[in-house]
């Protein structure tokens, strides 16, 4: 079994690609593997609480906490979600906030890398 | 170097691809790039089904658009995301995502 680190650059809502990578970040886990998920820009908005989930629209927060449960490391890129008023306060439980060198650092060690990038 | 391309958009990655020179290249369709397998423009398909690829779309994705099987072609592998893990750990060495 191999590090999986994904980072996502896209936003909550209105993206395919955040969905995208949650449900792949699922499968690999199911598989075994490690799997370091950093969310940065818009995406960052995964990691705050009270998140409603409506009908029409891809709702990630449970699948995320679901996950984690099962051993998923998830960071937010901590000046995206300042910049964008998501403080510490407002941060879902086990969701981690670092600078970018988390990401590289995870990057660096993994066995497999799949960067998305924004629209 | 095996380098596996995620094909997102419907929009021609073509000259991105041409810059690519791996030794195996695989292209995943997945979200609305999975239109690249389906779509005919004047009855052909798009131009990126001629690279000379492996290919593959993702159930998933097919079927939230209404497709399915019957509407790829024979050289297009239908996968799973679990199948997306297993190309990426054990059929590729690098990816990168279009």
């Amino acid at each position: 079994m191999g590090k999986f680190t994904i980072g996502c650059f896209s936003s909550l809502v209105g993206s395919m690609s955040l969905d995208f990578a949650v449900k792949l970040s699922a499968a690999a886990i199911e598989k075994g593997h490690k799997v370091d998920f950093w969310v940065s820009g818009n995406a960052t908005m995964l990691s705050i609480k009270g998140q409603r989930a409506f009908k029409d629209y891809s709702a990630l927060m449970k699948p995320v906490q679901e996950l984690m449960g099962k051993g998923l490391t998830i960071t937010a890129c901590e000046a995206c979600a300042e910049a964008r008023g998501y403080h510490k306060d407002n941060t879902l439980e086990g969701f981690k906030r670092h600078s970018m060198d988390w990401y590289l650092a995870s990057a660096f060690d993994a066995d497999r890398v799949l960067h998305i990038g924004g629209e | 170097m095996k380098l596996a391309v995620f094909v997102s958009d419907y929009r021609l990655n073509v000259d991105t691809l041409n810059r690519l020179n791996p030794a195996k290249l695989g292209i995943i369709l997945v979200q609305n790039g999975v239109y690249h397998a389906t779509l005919k423009e004047n009855g052909a398909l798009s131009s990126l089904m001629g690279k000379n690829a492996d290919f593959y779309v993702l159930m998933d994705d097919l079927e939230t658009r209404g497709l399915a099987g019957k509407d790829i072609g024979s050289n297009v592998k239908i996968i799973s995301y679990g199948d997306i893990v297993d190309l990426i750990f054990n059929d590729y060495e690098k990816t990168v995502w279009l």
